[in-house]
This record gives structure tokens, sequence and C-alpha cells, in this order.
């Protein structure tokens, strides 16, 4: 491309004279191809181009650079499209913070272009701004979408928008966009058919053109070929209007996009519209014009209602279906696939044919390990699992288009697979896929299915367990011991996924175990203590027992529609809760002895595998005496941190850590024991406004205590204040040492607590002292609120009670504590009983 | 003939059907049932609220026999699914007139 001669170059060295005269020579070139009325696309993209080359001679002069900064051209500049008095939309970007240098640097390359007379919007940024994009001003992010380097880094713009989430920042592009056409339709009483219309802003013009054309950019780049007036309208609509927009600028002679009556016949003859009187030449001119205005409206509603939702990476939600945009980038990036599945559920849709046949096509390309390059595609799969209306269906997609197969090839082992027995109704891969139907549909059960349904919501990790029904039969390609086999190959899975030890003990146990329910509720006297007794030591904990209850309900009903009968739920729900009474109502009876053998391979093993720092005689008098479920609770990295905490903790002195779990908090202390300590450590949680979701306390016959709270952060004090976990332990310690006055700390919170509570269910409390040799056990059910532990635990110490253990657990706005009480080392009697429960009663309605 | 009707523990089924067949009876017919007798049910408690267990999963054994071999039958019904226990069920024997086959219509009078 030729540059225009100019006078300015030849005759004088100086900068400034060159700089205007090739502007000058740059105009002149435009307003000669609008008077002629060809000032479109080609003219301007021409405009544009000279316009690059002064910048870029600007930034080369304005002096030496400290870091890496890129000059982009942004809206109509950006689309080339820079008309003869349009604005010059820069953002110039720095790679590191602005310093005095830079700042000088910006002096330098502005000013020269308002010198030039040239109208600038700049916007100045640094690439860490980048990170907060999604959160800008949405005229800007609409301006970004045209954004392309004209001097300088190019990679500084990938930089500035990589760095946030691109889906939500398309989102709310689209929304700004949204809202500003609406606002700008409204100007002009939402009708294009303006006698004197702007060809910039009013219905049917460029900036609705330009509506059209982001919308399609941002969703869907074919868009507009699929509906409206048709790709070839619309560009003939946008010459049309850009060669009318030139010929107002330039008769005008300044930024004039309204095309007045006046104006209008000066652009019919400019246009070479015929007629033989300027009238007829407007006629046809505005006929014309209302013609691509109306292809440019339809166009744009046609965008604004079948534009896909941008959901994700490649992703968008279109109609009731989830898409790829690109679908040849999508065939070889299977990593993203997943995220099609996921999206489909969250939003309660299905996923495309498309989707379907590219995943068909492709997947036998990839090996298991190319679905999971990073952690955040392994906890994606997980995520996946959490069981819900139409996971069964969107699992049903991945195998039979071959995904979950290459994704899991343990699962492709038992595809189809035929085993004939006397029950099964269905091939080892469906029947696997129905037991988590069945899962998803306990969610939505009526009322004789709701309160399975209620354990599987009050599950911590149901992925868990829907993994294990994944893997529960695969070890069925194989003709014996299938659930030797499936954990096996689930060790395998392990392996890919990474999973971390918790997870993989939780799977490897259903899978290994997933037959002992059906076979101990229908085939075992479960009337009998020690079917009991032996099956709470199989589960150890309620978790593990909820998740082998549901686990074989879904199992057996997957086998045929005829074998889970309603009598068999019976059976199945009844050796539930005499294992769930087992597991929190007598473990107190339970404490580990090291030299009885059911607690030796434990403990054994505990031994065998500890740090040198710790002797063998230090780990068994650390855990003589504590609940044996304490074992089947902890990894042997806490029960090790645990024994060196302990380490010669006299009276008073305390113990306290907290740590970051997920989106929980969790608090241990390890002290000796005395009154009023578990009531005041679950009222300096409240105190701080932490919900306290679940938790226990261990006390042992020698006063050493074990207390450990999982609760969540609903204020984000810790994650806002930095140190605010040692300004918790500090208050705890004050506290516990009788240095604070808790009851001062938490009035205020509680009265706002009582104001604010709903009417809820009524409060259960109820006494045993039958479960127990050594203790009366207080189990309370009651609406959860802010220092409800506090006021309950009090309530106990103050009736004279020692809280020796206690189970805490939340499942949705419900609080379910367990606690094992002493008073003077025996029993409560009745009569105390009695006091104690009025009294509990009393603190759980508010009453003073 | 007589019909001898079982009542026993659920987990007592496939030690009564063991027993039957020891001694050559195989025809018989096993539904899941609910029920009480002395045992009248019992109060559970599940998270600090009792409810009544009123009606227990139990099952029935249902057998045709010949007034010959009955008093068999019933001892070995009585051997596998006795605990010593309340609620190990009940045995009933009831007089058989007569029976038809469905397939042909035939009746058989005792």
């Amino acid at each position: 491309m030729a540059e225009p001669q100019s006078s300015a170059i030849a005759t004088g060295p100086d900068p400034r004279g060159v700089r205007r005269a090739r502007i000058e020579a740059a105009r002149a070139e435009l307003s000669a191809a609008s008077e002629r009325g060809d000032g479109g696309r080609q003219a301007l993209k021409q405009y544009s181009h000279r316009m690059d080359a002064i910048v870029q001679q600007l930034f080369a002069e304005a002096g030496p650079l400290t870091q890496p900064v890129g000059v982009f051209a942004l809206g109509g500049y950006g689309r080339r499209q820079l008309c003869l008095h349009s604005d010059i939309d820069l953002l110039v970007l720095f790679g590191g913070p602005i310093g005095s240098e830079d700042e000088r640097f910006l002096h330098s390359f502005l000013n020269p272009i308002w010198d030039l007379g040239l109208t600038i919007g700049h916007h100045v940024r640094e690439v860490q701004e980048g990170s907060n994009l999604a959160e800008d001003n949405p005229e800007f992010l609409l301006a970004l979408t045209d954004a392309r380097i004209v001097a300088g880094d190019a990679t500084l713009l990938d930089e500035f928008t990589g760095a946030t989430e691109r889906t939500r920042m398309r989102k709310r592009t689209l929304d700004a966009l949204r809202a500003l056409i609406v606002e700008r339709h409204a100007r002009f009483n939402d009708t294009l058919y303006q006698l004197e219309p702007d060809v910039k802003e009013a219905p049917g013009g460029l900036r609705d053109l330009l509506g059209a054309q982001t919308i399609a950019k941002v969703t869907d780049p074919a868009l507009l070929g699929q509906g409206g007036s048709g790709l070839r309208a619309l560009d003939e609509a946008e010459e049309f209007l850009l060669r009318v927009r030139s010929i107002l600028h330039l008769e005008a002679k300044r930024h004039h996009n309204m095309l007045s009556h006046e104006l209008q016949e000066r652009a019919a003859a400019r246009l070479g519209f015929p007629g033989s009187t300027p009238r007829q030449q407007v006629e046809r001119l505005m006929s014309d014009y209302f013609r691509h205005a109306r292809a440019i409206d339809r166009s744009l509603r046609w965008a604004l209602k079948a534009a896909p939702t941008p959901i994700g990476r490649n992703l968008v939600r279109s109609g009731d279906e989830i898409r790829f945009v690109d679908l040849r980038k999508a065939a070889d990036q299977p990593e993203t696939w997943l995220a099609a599945f996921q999206a489909a559920l969250d939003g309660g849709c299905g996923v495309s044919d498309e989707v379907l046949a590219c995943i068909q096509q492709h997947a036998g390309r990839f090996a298991p390990q190319d679905f999971f390059p990073s952690k955040t595609h392994r906890d994606a799969l997980l995520a996946l699992l959490k069981p819900r209306p139409g996971l069964y269906a969107r699992l049903s997609e991945m195998h039979d288009y071959g995904m979950l197969g290459q994704m899991l090839p343990e699962f492709k082992a038992i595809s189809c697979r035929v085993v004939r027995d006397f029950y099964h109704k269905y091939t080892v891969d469906e029947h696997t896929l129905l037991t988590i139907r069945n899962l998803e549909r306990l969610l939505e059960a009526g009322p004789e299915r709701e309160r399975f349904g209620r354990l599987l919501n009050e599950l911590e990790a149901p992925e868990l367990l829907v993994l294990a029904l994944l893997f529960h039969d695969v070890g069925k390609w194989r003709d014996d011991n299938h659930h030797v086999e499936s954990a096996r190959m689930a060790r395998q899975m392990f392996e890919r996924l990474q999973l971390d030890d918790h997870a993989r003990g939780v799977v490897e146990f259903l899978v290994v175990e997933h037959l002992r329910m059906s076979v101990a509720a229908f085939r075992r006297d479960t009337e009998d203590p020690e079917v009991v007794r032996q099956f709470s030591e199989l589960v150890g904990v309620e978790e593990r027992l909820k998740m082998l209850c549901l686990m074989t309900l879904a199992d057996v009903e997957a086998v045929s529609l005829e074998t889970l009968t309603p009598w068999r739920e019976d059976l199945l729900w009844r050796l539930y809760v005499d294992t769930y009474n087992h597991l929190t109502l007598s473990y107190g009876d339970e404490v580990i002895d090291p030299g009885q053998p059911a607690a030796s391979a434990l403990i054994t093993d505990l031994i065998k595998q500890r740090p040198p720092d710790l002797s063998a005689k230090e780990i068994e008098a650390f855990l003589q005496g504590l609940p044996r479920r304490y074992l089947q609770l902890f990894s042997g990295d806490a029960v090790y941190s645990h024994v060196r905490r302990s380490r010669g903790l006299g009276p008073g002195a305390i113990q306290t850590w907290v740590e970051r779990k997920d989106a929980e908090w969790e608090l241990t202390v390890i002290t000796r024991d005395q009154p009023f300590l578990f009531s005041n450590i679950s009222g300096v949680l409240s105190s701080f406004g932490m919900d306290i979701l679940r938790g226990f306390a261990f006390t042992k016959l020698d006063g050493l205590v074990v207390d450990m709270f999982h609760f969540s952060d609903q204020e984000r004090f810790l994650e806002m204040n930095k140190g605010g976990d040692a300004q918790l332990i500090k208050v705890l310690e004050d506290v516990i040492r009788g240095k604070t006055d808790l009851a001062v700390r938490l009035k205020g919170r509680e009265e706002g607590a009582f104001r604010r509570r709903l009417p809820g269910f009524a409060p259960v409390v109820h006494c045993d002292n039958e479960s127990s040799r050594r203790f009366t056990i207080v189990e309370i059910v009651a609406e959860n609120a802010l220092g409800l532990l506090y006021r309950m635990s009090r309530a106990m110490s103050e009736s004279g009670c020692e809280v020796d253990l206690v189970l805490i657990a939340t499942e949705g706005q419900r609080a379910i504590d367990v606690f094992h009480l002493t008073r003077q080392g025996a029993k409560l009697s009745p009569e105390q009983q009695v006091e104690l429960t009025t009294n509990l009663q009393r603190v759980l309605e508010g009453r003073p | 003939m007589k019909l001898v009707k079982a009542i026993v523990r659920p987990n007592k089924v496939d030690d009564v059907k063991n027993a039957l067949e020891k001694i050559q009876i195989s025809g018989m017919t096993v539904t899941e049932v609910r029920g009480h007798g002395k045992q009248k049910g019992h109060t559970a408690i599940y998270r600090g609220q009792e409810y009544n267990v009123s009606l227990l999963p139990k099952m029935e054994i249902e057998v045709v026999l010949p007034d010959s071999i009955v008093d068999d039958a019933v001892k070995a019904i009585i051997g596998a699914a006795r605990t010593g226990e309340i609620g190990d069920g009940r045995i009933f024997v009831i007089p058989v007139g007569e029976s038809y086959r469905i397939r042909t219509g035939e009746k058989e009078v005792f």
C-alpha cells in the first residue's frame, strides 16, 4: 500500500510538520473517496492504515521504554472503520506497574496526537488489572471485543484478557450490550423509521449492526449466517451506511451522523441515486436506507433471540442444549469434554448431538491421562459425580459415545458384559449406571423413600459414593471374586486421578464391602446385638454407614424391577438405625486398649509406620483409653501430630491450631479437661461468627482432651484478616484461662441470633441410660443457630455434668448432637435427667 | 393333605428350605410378610426420637404335604428356625379339602 505523496516530507525534517502533512494527506485521500460516494469499507480501512502508521511513528519517537508496552486500537478504529472525524480510541497496556518514566513516555506519545487536532479516547492500564476485567466498565469490555495491536508488544493483550474468567467476561459483555441496545433504541422511540435518522445510533444503524456482529463474535461466529437477513444483506447494509456516514462527516466537517433532510439531498447526489429532481433522488436514497436498516434490525433481533449463552471456554448453551462453539478445536481437547456434561447437569439440559458425535468420532484417539491433564480437570470429574437429576442420563451418554470407557478404561471392561445369574436382568454396565439413577432419584423421592433421600443429602462427599458405584462391579469382567478385582481396578484409577488418602479409603471400602450390608440385613438376624456390633465395627463411622446403606439400596434396586421390595427396604433401614445407634451411643464403651486383639492391627500399623521422633510406647500411651472410633477418624499423620502435641501437656497447658479444609476450617484443641471446657471452645467459635458444622470431643480417663470442630467462616474473618487464626486462638486461650469473659463477647451476637430466628421445628432432647455402660447419653436435635452448641453444653456444665464425649453434626438446618455425660463420675439419676432435660428445653427455646 | 404355613425370621428361610429339602420336600411358596405375634413390635429410637416398629418383617413359607410327613416337616422347620428368643415365629397346620391343577382343570380330592 503506497503512502500518498506529501510535500512536508520532502521540504523539511520537522517531525511535527511531517506528521501533520501525513495526517492531512490521509484525510484528503478519504475526503476524495467520500466526495465520490466511495467512502465505504475499503476507504476507511485505508484511512485506518494511514492512522496506524502515524501512531506507530509516534510510539517509536516517544522515547525509551522501561518495560513492555502495547498500543491497541479499540472500537471503530479497531475494526478499521475509522471515519474522517471519528475519535481515535486507544488502549495503552503496560506489562508492569506504571512508574514516572512510563508517565513521561505516555506524555511524549499522546500529546503529539492532540497536537495533530485528532480526538483521542485513551485507556491506560497495567496488565495485572486484567484479573479484574470481568468487573470492568461494560462499555470498555465492549470496546475490547474489537481490540487489535497497532504498536509495541502484541502479547500484552492476551495477558491482559487471559487473566480474567473469560466466560464471565463474555456474559457481562453481552449483558451490557443488551442493556445498551435497549437504552439506545428507547432514545429513538424504538423505531427505525426516522425521517432524519442517525446512521450510527438509530435502530437499524451501524451500532445495531455492530451489536449483532459482537453477539456473534462472543457467542457463535456462525450465528448471523444461520438466520436474520443473512450475511450478504448485512454486508451490503454495512457498505451503504459507511458510505453515507463518510459523506455526513465530509459535509458537516465534524463528527456528525444524522442524515438530516439537507444532508439527504447531498448524500443522494454524491451516491449517484437516479432521479430528475433532488426529491426523487432522496426518496430513492431513503428507500435504500430503510431497506438496509430493516435488514440490520432483523439480524439484530435474530442474534438477540438465538444467541447461545456463553457458559465456559468454547462452550455455549443454545436452547435446551450444550454445544461447543468450535467443534474442531474441541475435537483435539478431550480435557474440555467433561465441562459440556457438567454444564448440561448444571443447566438441567442435554448435550447436543453434534457434541456427542464429535466425542464418538474422536474419543478413541485419547488415553485416560489426556482427559485429566491437571488437578482442576481431576477435581472436575468428582464435581460431575455429585448425585443430582440428570447424572444417569449424562453418564449414559458418556458411556454410549465412548468417552467414559476411554476416560476410565476399567469401566470399558464391563461394557455390555453379560453375567448370567438368577437375579440380574441387565448387562453389568447398565446395572452400574442404574445404581446411579436410583441414587439420583432419592433426591426427589416421595414420602416412602424420604428417609433414604435424607441420608443422601447428609453425605459430606456424595461424589465418592457415585465413584464407588461406578467401580463396584468392574471386576465382573472376570468370573470370580468380583469385589476383590473391582478394588484392584479402582486402585489403578486412584493413581490416575491422584485421589487423596481419605477419598481412596472411602471408595475402596465401599467397593470391597458393597455386598456386606445386604448380607447382614437380609440374611442375618439383625435383632442379634452381636450382628449389629460386628457390622458397626465394619463401617466404623456414620458417614461410611450412610454410604454403604445407600449403595446397598441403589445396588439391589438396579438388579431388576422386582428385587427391592418395601419389605427389604425396611430390613435395610432397621439395620441402618441399629448400627447408627450403636456407633453414636455405644462407642464410649469401646475404648482403645493396645493389648486387645481387635485394636492391635491398626495400632501395629501405626507403630510400624511411625516417624523416628516417636516411640512405640509414646503412641500406645496416647491411644490408651481413647474411643476406638478415634482410629477411624484420623489418618496416621494426624495421630502422630496429636501424640507430639500432647507430650508433657500439664494442667492449664493448651495446644490449639486452625487449618483450612477446602471451604471449611478445622480447629483442634488438645488439653487437660476442666469445667466448661467444651462450652468455652464452642462459645469462642460462635463469638467470631463461626458456624460449627460437625466435630467431636474425646476425653480420656486420664483427663486428656482431644476436640475437633469443623466450621464455616461465614463472615470470612479468617480469610480477610491475616493472623486471624492467631487472634482466634489467643481469645480461646484467654477464655479457657479465665482472662476473658465469654458471655460479654457473645452477648450482642446471641441477641441478634435470637431476633433473627425463624419459627422452626420443636427441639428434641432424649436422655438414654441404657446404651452405654459408663455414660448417660443425651441426643439433641434442634434447629441450628449461632451459639447453640455453646448454650447447650453450658447448660450441661451448669447442671454439674461432665461433658466427656460429644459428636456434633449439622444436616441442613438441623443440628444433631450427641453428648456422653457423667455427674461426679457416674451416670445421671432419673431425677437429674429430668432436671437436665428441663434446662436444655429452656435453653433451646430461648427462655431465660 | 395339610397346608403347613410357617412364619419365620427372614434370615432363617434358607435354613428352613435346606431342612425341608433334606426330608425330600422341595415345592414351597415363600412370601415376604409383616406382622407381629407376642413380640408385638418394639420402640426404636433414631436421633432422639422414638418411633414404634409395630409390624416386623417376617417370611412366610407355605407347603402342602401328605399327612404322613407333616410331623417331620414341622420338626424340621422348628429345628431350623428356632433361636430360643421371642420372635422366632409360628407354624400353622391346616387341613386341605381339595385342589385343582390350573393347567388341566383336574380336581384332586383328599
